[in-house]
């Protein structure tokens, strides 16, 4: 086990700082949150336009450092992408913090990719993955827009 | 049993946890257990095994005198006027169930009412939940005042003609606030009301006398009361428990069984459907003998001292913000850190092998009240020492440079 591992500086400043706290005017997709166990919960914002290309995404909610950087740079890499994209990018993830070692997709810039992979220090502590993983689950039921909540403990 | 040296009762103290003594301030979720009840259910599985009340063999017979061995320390030990009086369940969360269930079965009508308080954990709130659906009863929750406790008056305000229950825990799992229940029974009684206690917390730390509190009913959770998992203990008055039908059917908890009639059991039988939980019930009497030996007056006045000397550490530490300031408290210590989510606090403490809990703790009305989304809380047994209370500091200023907190 590694503190510095989990508590990377890029970590600690989104968790103080997030981008895109907020709720996204005209927002045509959403989707809530919640970890039943600690009660985190976060709320997904989507504006897709006509060519479905994620015009603006935002979120809004509370959680611990991990889950709030983990929101922040998800949206941070989010925005600007074509829906097929961003399930790309979401699927990258969650397959790292799952098993994989490393990123592969081709679409994240290097340092996306180091971003992003400051957030695999998760995986050494099971108990904090879902941490990481809330707001991308909850991004996906936002996409999909099938007005579910997403629970981790589902 | 001195109570400087308890610490020595319990093997997993001898355990290195991540290479580092164990610092264990979660007792509140459950108590770490003394060497003589782990023993006992390793020597009842290996030398006296048998399931109990059913057959006529030796070994059976002399299972089922264990069994009913501990129903006697227990009734002994809470002072209830009978052994029938106490039930075996597979936890205080279905004590409760079994309780807001026949109750609510038998007892209440459309309309009537049931006051819970804003400290109650899920479990003696979701039971009578349930019954607003089948039953359409209204709960009323009786409010916190600023140092987290709930004064009697807060009750008393919320008393209707219709109300038919109280239900309220005897010690807070979050503030850690005593609610004075021989006051409040004594209250409900005179307008007809029955008492369910939540003892959870109450039954480790404090005395338990049920003549004293005259409640009509009362939950123990056996794992925090340094007895084993998967076993409670539902108190309730004889004349309750022979007057409300039975919470589960099946084996060991009927009379007679015909095609077109069954008849019931007698207590304690009646509530205690299927194989119970055998080895815990035969172990958790060393609980009791344990308990007995350190003497609840000494086990009181450890943990008052104790919890005053973390209180005061913790209030000299700038950054952490306690939760709560009952005039009479118990062993629970929660709080929040300005700029620190207590999840992030929790694994950085066990880190240094303190181990805490993080969360609502099961109290989600109380958060929502206090407008926090969760808190940290550390939380004390009879093996806790002041060294334990310099080591949770010291992590946590460890927290606060992680944090980059002054």
């Amino acid at each position: 086990m590694n503190l510095k591992e989990l508590y990377q500086e890029i970590i600690l400043e989104h968790g103080k700082n997030p981008r895109n706290l907020r709720k996204t005017e005209n927002f045509n997709k959403d989707a809530e949150g919640k970890n039943p166990l600690c009660g985190d919960n976060v709320h997904i914002y989507l504006k897709l336009n006509n060519h479905r290309k994620v015009e603006d995404i935002s979120f809004e909610g509370s959680g611990c450092a991990i889950s709030m950087a983990s929101a922040s740079i998800m949206t941070d890499l989010i925005k600007g992408r074509s829906d097929n994209e961003a399930r790309e990018i979401i699927e990258d993830f969650l397959g790292m913090i799952k098993e994989n070692p490393e990123l592969k997709s081709n679409i994240l810039k290097e340092d996306d990719k180091t971003k992003l992979m400051c957030l695999s220090g998760v995986k050494q502590y099971p108990m904090r993955v879902k941490c990481a993983t809330l707001s991308w689950h909850t991004l996906v039921s936002a996409m999909e827009n099938d007005g579910k909540e997403v629970s981790t403990e589902s | 049993m001195n109570i400087d040296t308890i610490k020595k009762e319990f093997p997993i103290f001898d355990e290195k946890i991540q290479n580092n003594d164990l610092v264990y301030l979660d007792s509140a979720n459950s108590s770490q257990k003394p060497k003589i009840v782990i023993d006992r259910i390793n020597e009842f599985y290996t030398k006296q095994f048998s399931n109990v009340g059913r057959s006529v063999h030796y070994l059976a017979v002399a299972a089922t005198n264990l069994y009913e061995n501990t129903r006697t320390s227990v009734q002994k030990y809470i002072n209830a006027k009978d052994k029938n009086e106490i039930v075996f369940t597979k936890g205080a969360t279905e004590a409760l169930n079994l309780v807001a269930n026949t109750l609510g079965q038998k007892y209440l009508q459309e309309g009537d009412e049931i006051i819970l308080t804003e400290l109650e954990h899920h479990s003696n709130y979701v039971p009578w939940h349930y019954l607003r659906k089948s039953k359409n009863i209204k709960i009323n929750f009786a409010e916190i005042n600023e140092d987290g406790e709930v004064p009697i008056e807060n009750i008393e305000k919320i008393i209707t003609p219709k109300t038919k229950i109280i239900a309220i825990n005897h010690l807070s799992n979050v503030t850690g606030a005593i609610l004075p229940i021989k006051e409040i029974t004594q209250l409900a009684h005179s307008k007809g009301i029955i008492v369910v206690v939540d003892g959870c917390q109450g039954a480790p730390h404090l005395k338990l006398d049920m003549q004293e509190l005259d409640c009509d009913f009362y939950a123990i959770s056996c794992h925090k009361m340094y007895g084993p998992t998967g076993l409670g203990i539902l108190y309730g008055k004889k004349k309750w428990l022979e007057e409300l039908p039975p919470y589960q059917g099946g084996g060991g908890m009927i009379k007679e069984v015909k095609k077109d009639k069954i008849t019931y059991g007698d207590l304690p039988n009646k509530y205690e459907a299927g194989t119970m939980a055998t080895a815990q019930v035969i172990a958790f009497d060393q609980s009791i003998r344990f308990l007995e030996s350190i003497g609840i007056e000494n086990i009181i006045k450890h943990e008052k001292d104790l919890i005053e000397y973390g209180q005061d550490i913790l209030r000299r530490n700038n950054s952490v913000k306690l939760i709560g300031k009952p005039k009479n408290k118990g062993g629970v210590l929660s709080f929040t850190i300005e700029g620190v989510h207590p999840h992030d606090i929790a694994t950085i403490l066990d880190e240094d092998g303190v181990a805490i809990r993080a969360g609502h703790h099961c109290c989600q009305i109380l958060h929502d009240k206090l407008e926090i989304p969760a808190s940290a809380r550390a939380s004390i047994g009879v093996y806790n020492t002041k060294n334990d209370f310099d080591q949770l500091n010291e992590s946590i200023n460890k927290c606060k440079k992680i944090f980059d907190l002054k």
